[in-house]
């Protein structure tokens, strides 16, 4: 695998030549910090970007396109990461060597045309295009309680501060929905080209100077943009006294959510001690919480923990049955405890490198992993994975405890399930 | 040990079957760090009865398959399967399906280590009343889990629209009550029957030596004997659907609606590989992302994403469609006149080839998403299909035009679920 960066002045170009993949990946992602009220104006419009475009007029013909390019993928997703907003487009198709002469060159093509040339009319986009857009982000809004887990932590996040980044939806807000206009979502595209920082990543089996003469040809971006800002959200101080929100829900499991900041975190602590400690401590099916939480008092089946450096931030989350909430909060706490009082062994800590390490081979087999990767070494100045791996291998105990001392159990939700009681 | 070439792909497999009936499926791979081993008994929810060789009848309390897998983590011992895969970042992992259970183990170090512990795990059973018990608190928690995923419990709904006897109309992990009955008598009496090396297989993809593989196999699975395969009770099961519409009410907001088609299989005249193919290619055409139905339910705003599936069992091939809609009426509507109008043009079937023939080139790049497929191949055909490129490359609109003549498509189950 080997890596290079090149500055188009408008944009950065990213190439990783592998030889492991029969296909090409492009990925063109936008950033820009984020705003609340952006979120929604975002879903619909990669959603409408996808409907149709200038030269074909339907989602169907867009299909029939992607499937004559040997069925080329093309997706789009909205992600939040720290304090941005990151609009992605993904390409994935066969090499020529496996299709014809010009299959990649017109994939290329066929998702410039989709960032670019948007079905649009007077400075605004189609309406019923956009009205299917909209419908379908009314669909997701309206089916966020289907997947309770994700539901509970989204509460959680807004009971522990409604007014950070952290407590963002990234499907979108109803009354926002309601704002967008086939007029303002059309600046909104523009905002976006124009505006945003953009990236852009090709991951296969390529030559580097064809590629980018390619790249050039069909991505042109006016401005040059350079200034930026952090990436990290700032740390909130823990509250004094936990807080306990509750809210019930017509379901059989009930599920638990607890946001526990970390405090004055340093970058290694972040990068190295902190991935070790959630390994130990709820990250995996070897981990503390699922040997204690399930395995020996069958209170669950799902229990873990998941931790957002770039909000710092761990979550746990569990689905329990309502009548043993306090008692699995007991547990959780007793076990974050026992991180700080060092109460692991060094097996445990040479399990959980051996995991990192595992997971750093495995980045090469897979484009998004290679992806990730090569943005997040860019944008938050990650050490590269060679010296991740020997950086990793050095971290001691009480790198880990002390890590573990700066992270408080702050806000407890429960997405309570009462259903067949009467209300 | 056998060589067979997956034709059009560059690339071969290797099958070795011991005396004792196992089965080794092997697709070596030179380009990639990780592996991928599945350790599988076509032991699942389904069997609810049989007869062991001394022709005794055992009822099975529901879900017990389900339940044994979970049991199969525990080590006389005491040590934890998945604390001896941490220690070399390998992931471990199982699944209970209708007609299988598999154990998995993937990652990038240790593999000869890691294929004999998974093996001596899954021969060892050690289940105590208490273990037992522990587990039935875990297992409710699923049940509730699943039981609160509106999508699971509509599927659950319309099989019990189509079966009138198979086990298929029931859950795979069972009822809580049922679970609760289960004692580690019933366990080992599962496992003595159907973990047996005649009715199991192990399939590896990925990174290793398949030589050693072979040779950690025999040494650790040569010694067991070929068995006396138990007679599972068959039930008998109708050609026709058993009720052919039903509303429920959920915890939803937007309304959902199932979709099922039963097709009895035995006058069709087409080899196992070949009538999936063509069932699959004529419900792409239909309802797939290209189609003219998509275009039309998503332009009058009755429905976006649509899940599709085809299941494969014995005498039958069952077809689902699930999706959420605002207008479940309209929808049942434009699917019935879809389906009663069915026409399929030459290009879209051409196209749809091309498309699947590119995805099987693409779908090799990926270790996990080929895995399921041989594993699904094992399961459905009783080996891996090695020409299905050849074979989609020859497929005839006529012949599926004379399939589409044979099917009873007045054969449906529908099932509404409607906000409470």
């Amino acid at each position: 695998m080997k890596y290079t960066k090149k500055d188009l002045g408008s944009f950065g170009l990213h190439l990783i030549n592998t030889d492991k993949f029969k296909t090409i990946t492009v990925k063109v992602i936008f950033h820009t910090p984020i705003q609340k009220e952006e979120i929604t104006k975002r879903a619909v419009l990669t959603d409408v970007l996808l409907q149709s475009t200038e030269k074909y007029n339907s989602k169907r013909n867009l299909t029939i396109k992607a499937e004559d390019l040997y069925s080329a993928e093309i997706g789009t997703s909205n992600q939040r990461i720290g304090n941005y907003i990151f609009t992605s487009f993904i390409l994935q198709t066969l090499t020529d060597d496996h299709t014809e002469k010009g299959n990649v060159e017109q994939s290329i093509e066929f998702l410039s045309e989709i960032i670019f040339h948007p079905d649009v009319e007077e400075k605004s986009f189609q309406k019923d295009k956009m009205d299917l857009a909209k419908y379908n982000t009314v669909v997701a809004l309206s089916s966020i309680k289907e997947d309770a887990t994700h539901y509970s932590i989204m509460r959680m996040a807004e009971a522990y501060d409604k007014t950070s980044p952290v407590s963002y939806r990234m499907t979108g807000y109803l009354e926002d929905l309601e704002k967008i206009t086939e007029n303002n979502l059309y600046e909104t595209y523009q905002n976006m080209i124009n505006n945003d920082y953009v990236d852009i990543f090709v991951v296969g089996d390529f030559d580097n100077k064809e590629m980018t003469s390619l790249i050039k040809k069909y991505f042109k971006f006016k401005k040059i943009k350079k200034e930026k800002e952090s990436y990290y959200l700032n740390a909130k101080k823990p509250r004094k006294r936990r807080l306990f929100a509750k809210e019930t829900i017509d379901n059989t499991q009930s599920k638990l959510a607890i946001a526990c900041p970390i405090s004055k975190m340093t970058d290694y602590e972040r990068n190295y001690s902190l991935v070790l400690a959630n390994l130990i401590f709820g990250g995996g099916s070897d981990s503390k919480l699922f040997k204690d939480v399930r395995e020996k008092n069958s209170l669950c089946y799902t229990v873990y923990s998941l931790i957002n450096k770039l909000d710092n931030l761990l979550v746990i989350t569990a689905g329990i049955d309502k009548n043993n909430f306090n008692k699995t909060v007991d547990l959780i706490t007793k076990n974050l405890n026992e991180m700080k009082k060092g109460h692991f062994t060094n097996e445990d800590i040479e399990i959980a490198k051996e995991f990192y390490h595992t997971s750093l081979e495995a980045i090469e087999e897979n484009e998004n992993a290679i992806i990730s990767e090569y943005l997040f070494e860019e944008i938050l100045g990650l050490d590269s994975i060679k010296e991740r791996s020997e950086k990793m291998n050095k971290v001691k105990k009480q790198d880990i405890t002390k890590v573990c001392k700066k992270i408080t159990m702050d806000t407890v939700f429960l997405l309570e399930g009462v259903k067949n009681e009467d209300n | 040990m056998k060589t067979i070439n997956l034709s059009g792909l560059d690339m071969n497999y290797y099958v070795e079957t011991l005396d004792n009936g196992l089965e080794i499926y092997m697709l070596p791979y030179d380009n990639k760090k990780n592996y991928f081993i599945s350790f599988a008994t076509r032991f699942g929810s389904e069997v609810i009865e049989f007869k062991d060789e001394k022709q005794i009848s055992h009822k099975l309390p529901l879900g017990i398959a389900h339940f044994l897998e979970h049991k199969m983590f525990e080590q006389e011992s005491g040590e934890d399967p998945f604390t001896f895969f941490s220690k070399s970042g390998t992931g471990c992992n199982a699944s209970t399906s209708f007609d299988n259970t598999q154990y998995i183990c993937y990652g990038n170090k240790k593999f000869e280590e890691n294929l004999e512990y998974l093996i001596s795990f899954v021969n060892d059973p050690y289940y105590t009343d208490s273990n037992v018990n522990k587990e039935k608190g875990i297992i409710t928690e699923e049940i509730n889990m699943y039981e609160d995923m509106p999508d699971i419990k509509l599927e659950m709904e319309l099989r019990k629209n189509i079966f009138h006897k198979h086990p298929r109309r029931i859950d795979i992990a069972g009822t809580v009550e049922e679970i609760n009955k289960i004692t580690k008598e019933d366990l080992y009496n599962c496992y003595s029957n159907f973990y047996i090396p005649n009715n199991m297989f192990i399939l590896i993809v990925g990174n290793f030596n398949k030589e050693k593989a072979v040779e950690i196999i025999k040494k650790k699975l040569d010694y067991k004997k070929k068995e006396q395969l138990p007679e599972i009770e068959q039930v008998e099961e109708k050609d026709e659907i058993k009720k052919s519409k039903t509303e429920i009410t959920s915890n939803i907001e937007i309304p959902k609606l199932a979709y099922g088609l039963k097709i009895p299989t035995k006058n069709l005249k087409l080899d196992s590989v070949e009538l999936d193919l063509y069932l699959n290619i004529l419900t792409t055409i239909l309802f797939g992302a290209s189609s003219e139905f998509r275009e039309r339910v998503r332009n009058e705003k009755i429905v976006n994403g649509i899940h599709t599936e085809w299941e494969n069992l014995e005498d039958f091939r069952v077809f689902y469609l699930m999706a959420s809609t605002k207008e479940p009426d309209k929808l049942e509507e434009e699917i019935k006149d879809e389906i009663s109008n069915l026409s399929i043009t030459e290009s879209s079937f051409n196209r749809i080839k091309k498309v699947w023939i590119a995805n099987e080139i693409r779908m090799i790049d990926n270790i996990d998403a080929t895995v399921n497929n041989l594993y699904d191949d094992i399961l459905k055909y009783g080996s891996i299909i090695s020409d299905r490129i050849d074979k989609i490359k020859s497929m005839k609109l006529k012949i599926l035009e004379e399939l589409i003549k044979k099917i009873d498509f007045k054969n449906t189950s529908i099932v509404q679920m409607l906000p409470k």
